[in-house]
């Protein structure tokens, strides 16, 4: 934490066009074994980064136009060394992710809280000496990718207390997750898109983990409606449940395990529901099953491979008058024939076309 | 809508509704239960409602989605009312001449009633359909008459006057000793009497104290927890509200299947609106007896049914059973005293309490009072929810009500208690059905399905089905269990596939009876009864699979094959079009032949050759040429 006992000094340029940010700065680094430089626009700005080739610089949005973007995206250029930490007045969750995109390191609101800058700034002088002595690049960039698709949950994740720390130890999970999940979906083709799928599939998790106020005893009612939205219950979600209701994994997968209703594999985006009920049993339920299996081609408890449907049997669905039934997704069939079997699932797949 | 904040608000507020639901002429009850809207009777409703607006009849004529009436064989039904009288199989175009008939006496609607095979008439009425006019319709009674989503049709049948009169001045004791005194008895299973129960989780010690109704139905082959909770939820709830306050309890929950989604919304929207009227939460009625409940969805599990397993699912955890050395009635759901109870059960309190202990005992047997809801179903030509009183015959229930068995097939036997309960043959039809009878000869009531079966049932399979079906559920806590199904599934395989020995027999005796002995809990201990009673009734036809090979119901896939009677084929070729897999092949003497390496036995071609050919024939394996 303590960056100026091992580094050599570096320069903290502030980039303040208002001009009212640089005394909240002095105060804020009082005492810090570093020298404060002022640039009063972005041009003189990126000069003075230019030559000085600073530790940290500091850009104060002040109108949150181009040219301040702009110059956080030069600056990488100018300077690869210096680490940039944003401050704004006008915090929206966009402003945020645009200078996090652009490399910021660290995304501050005004007034800034000074233990916050302070702290802030000994990190990224830290990390700025790290990379001068020629520490791989390469990870930072990756750690800012993460962050940047995190940067919405962040919020959240504050609001109901989850450490800086952990949220970060989370979102390096994130990334091999997103890598399993695209093999898993086959759909996603790449690292960013599985990330950002990601992100809102935690986002979606939480949404969930809210309606039942974080009660651990609900775990499986929300897993219940993650299976319902998700289809299945992804393995980054389990990870992300786990750590905000503070259950182990292994209780969580237990559970999923135990359960019918759960499915730790796709789900295709249909189900077909084979009753094998007593009363669907004796009017002939494993007949009708073979006669889907055969049609669809594949056996009970598969999905097929372009994960559209998925063929399960199920104990009793209530529909014994029907018997034999199946459920085909929230419609009940009266043991249909192949030509009648063939005709529903054809008008699934158009309207899956249509849409 | 305001709170009802007294007892004469309840008044004022029922005779209210009354005088709105009387204001219309007539109203048509179209059956929306699961299985009536597989049949599109929610189309059928919409349409009907559309079509009453087009005529002007809105003021004359009321369109009431009501949830199950119980003979979901002939759905999509419509009761007329108050006449009653019920069309069956009624369809959208079918929708004109049911309006003509209601107001000018003309229309052609003759084909929608119940046609009774032995007079050959048209019967209209409900009660003189025999499927109706031999139940005695308690719990199911206002199925037919209320919109479950809405809790002033409930009121207006008199509901809550049951919780009414309990928080008007009944002391928790009193509204105890009524249950006991009535004997209602468990409707989930065994049977244990309710009122009992209540008392053991009234005076066990530990504060705040549970109730839970068992919602979880896993039994297969039964839906009548579904239908009450779909078709009058608030039964159930005034029930579980009068059960809370008997045993000093203040929060409740209802555990609902997953595989059951329309039930658990109108459980949702009936605590919703029990709570708006202030029928439920902080001081119901000005009683100062507070009282509120939750759902909770199962996950799909058969054990979890089980009162403890059950009650750990509810506290998130895997819900398997624990010893009950002591009583969940007395350390339950996180180790407070909970009673649990089943749909069925608390749904007839509010009957009990209203009618009174002398009318509920007339009914009924003296050991099983008060009626019992079977779903008759499988091979039997009336399918559906029947409410008859305990003590009814079977073959009552499965002839008079039932109308025996379709298509002129031979009766063979009646599955009683699903996977826990046994087969009961036809030597024993005259049996009296209630919870005492039934474990007499081998079997139980469980949750009341009867499942029928005819000649073209093997029994052998049967007991393999609920066999295969424990192995799959047991939640492989205790061994005798885990292991005991898996090794009874193994015996059973192999009769089923000709492979079976002549040891196997007693071999299966003695592992049923070291299961029943030492199994953890009740799906344990009763696995092997579907065994044992299928066994002790008809071994001649496990005997017959060993020694013969042969499955003479044509059920077990190994020992059966399929052919085409040459002699009777017209080479209509429906055999072809059916079968998934391309094995009926056309021969040059123009007709067809099953080509026995690419069939895989689905029968597609049997159930599709015309009645009049019967060409498609079952025969034994051993008889095809390899």
């Amino acid at each position: 934490m303590d960056a100026n006992k091992s580094a050599p000094q570096l320069n903290v340029l502030v980039i303040d066009a208002g001009g009212s940010f640089v005394e909240e700065c002095r105060k804020a680094l009082e005492g810090e074994k570093c020298e404060i430089v002022v640039a009063g626009s972005c041009k003189e700005g990126l000069l003075s980064a230019e030559t000085d080739q600073p530790g940290v610089v500091i850009l104060d949005l002040e109108t949150n136009d181009i040219s301040e973007f702009k110059m956080l995206g030069n600056l990488g250029e100018i300077a690869p060394d210096s680490v940039p930490i944003v401050v704004s007045r006008n915090a929206t969750v966009n402003v945020a992710v645009d200078s996090m995109k652009l490399g910021a390191f660290d995304f501050l609101v005004r007034p800034v809280n000074p233990k916050k800058l302070l702290e802030s700034v000994r990190q990224a002088l830290n990390y700025s000496a790290m990379q001068r002595e020629g520490q791989s690049s390469e990870q930072r960039a990756d750690k800012h990718d993460l962050l940047l698709e995190g940067l919405d949950v962040f919020g959240e994740a504050y609001s109901i207390g989850l450490e800086k720390r952990e949220f970060l130890d989370e979102l390096g999970r994130l990334e091999s997750a997103a890598q399993s999940h695209a093999e898993s979906l086959g759909q996603v083709k790449t690292k960013e898109e599985a990330i950002a799928e990601i992100h809102n599939d935690l986002l979606d998790a939480d949404a969930i983990m809210w309606k039942y106020d974080f009660q651990k005893n609900a775990l499986i009612q929300i897993l219940l409606d993650v299976q319902e939205q998700f289809r299945w219950l992804p393995r980054h979600i389990l990870n992300w449940i786990s750590g905000r209701l503070n259950i182990p994994l292994s209780d969580i997968y237990v559970i999923a395990n135990f359960y019918e209703a759960f499915s730790l594999e796709p789900r295709g985006r249909h189900s077909i529901q084979v009753c094998t009920g007593t009363a669907c049993h004796v009017r002939g339920a494993s007949e009708l099953l073979m006669k889907i299996s055969a049609t669809l081609g594949i056996e009970a408890g598969q999905t097929d491979s372009s994960q559209e449907f998925t063929l399960e049997t199920v104990n009793c669905i209530g529909c014994c008058a029907l018997a034999p039934v199946v459920q085909i997704d929230s419609q009940y069939y009266r043991n249909p024939s192949k030509e009648q079997f063939e005709k529903i699932i054809k008008s699934l797949k158009d309207e899956e076309a249509l849409v | 809508m305001t709170r009802l904040e007294t007892h004469d608000d309840l008044k004022k507020f029922r005779d209210g509704v009354v005088a709105q639901r009387n204001s219309k002429a007539t109203w048509l009850a179209v059956c929306a239960g699961t299985g009536c809207r597989a049949y599109g009777a929610d189309k059928l409703a919409e349409a009907l409602e559309e079509e009453v607006k087009k005529r002007g009849l809105e003021n004359k004529i009321g369109v009431r989605w009501t949830g199950c009436h119980g003979f979901c064989e002939k759905g999509p039904l419509v009761v007329i009312q108050p006449s009653d009288i019920c069309y069956q199989g009624v369809q959208i175009k079918d929708i004109p001449a049911i309006l003509d008939k209601i107001c000018t006496g003309k229309g052609d609607v003759e084909k929608l009633c119940y046609l009774d095979e032995g007079s050959g008439k048209r019967l209209e009425k409900l009660d003189e359909i025999p499927f109706y006019k031999f139940q005695k319709r308690i719990v199911l009674e206002h199925n037919v008459l209320i919109d479950a989503s809405e809790i002033s049709d409930y009121i207006a049948v008199g509901g809550y006057s049951a919780l009414s009169k309990v928080l008007s001045g009944m002391k928790p004791e009193a509204v105890l000793n009524e249950v006991k005194k009535a004997n209602l008895r468990g409707r989930g299973g065994g049977g244990f009497p309710a009122g009992r129960k209540w008392e053991t989780t009234r005076n066990a010690p530990g504060e705040p104290k549970y109730v839970i109704v068992n919602a979880d139905e896993g039994d297969p082959g039964a839906y009548m927890d579904r239908s009450i909770l779909e078709g009058n939820p608030h039964a159930v709830l005034e029930g579980l509200i009068i059960g809370a306050y008997a045993i000093g309890a203040s929060e409740g929950f209802i555990y609902v299947r997953q595989e059951y989604p329309l039930a658990r919304n109108h459980a949702q929207k009936a605590i919703d609106q029990a709570r708006e009227y202030g029928l439920l939460g902080e001081d119901i009625l000005g009683s100062r007896f507070s009282f509120d409940v939750t759902i909770h969805r199962g996950a799909g599990a058969f054990v979890s049914g089980e009162s403890s397993a059950l009650m750990s699912a509810i506290e998130g955890h895997v819900g398997e059973p624990r010893p009950k050395y002591i009583r969940t009635s007395e350390k339950g759901l996180w180790n407070k005293p909970s009673c649990l109870n089943n749909v069925e059960t608390w749904a007839n309190v509010p009957h009990i309490i209203t009618k009174g202990v002398e009318w509920f005992c007339g009914m009924g047997t003296k050991g099983s009072p008060g009626t019992k809801i079977f779903s008759l179903v499988g091979k039997v030509k009336n399918t559906g929810l029947v409410e008859v009183p305990m003590g009814m015959t079977l073959r009552d229930i499965v002839y008079k009500i039932g109308g025996g068995i379709p298509g002129g097939k031979k009766f063979k036997a009646v599955q009683t208690g699903g996977p826990s309960g046994g087969v009961i043959p036809e030597s024993l039809m005259d049996l009296p059905v209630d919870f005492d009878e039934l474990s007499n000869v081998g079997s139980m009531m469980g949750s009341g399905g009867l499942i029928v079966m005819d000649e073209h049932t093997c029994m052998v399979d049967t007991a393999r089905y609920y066999t295969r079906f424990l192995a799959n559920e047991s939640c492989g806590k205790c061994v005798p269990c885990r292991e005991g199904m898996r090794q009874m599934l193994n015996i059973l395989n192999r009769i089923a596939s000709g492979e079976g020995r002549e040891e196997d027999l007693p071999l299966i005796e003695e592992l049923a009876e070291f299961m029943e002995a030492a199994s953890l809990c009740a799906l344990g201990q009763s696995a092997p009864f579907p065994v044992a009673s299928t066994l002790k009734y008809f071994r001649e036809e496990y005997e017959e699979h060993i020694r013969e090979k042969r499955c003479r119901a044509g059920v077990c896939q190994d020992l059966i094959a399929y052919e085409i009677d040459h002699a009777k084929c017209k080479a209509c070729g429906l055999c072809q079009k059916a079968c998934p897999t391309d094995a009926i092949d056309k021969s040059e003497d123009k007709v067809f032949t099953v080509v026995q390496e690419k069939c895989i036995k689905c029968g597609a071609c049997f159930s599709a050759c015309p009645d009049k050919f019967s060409a498609v024939i079952k025969v034994p394996a051993f008889t095809i040429k390899k």
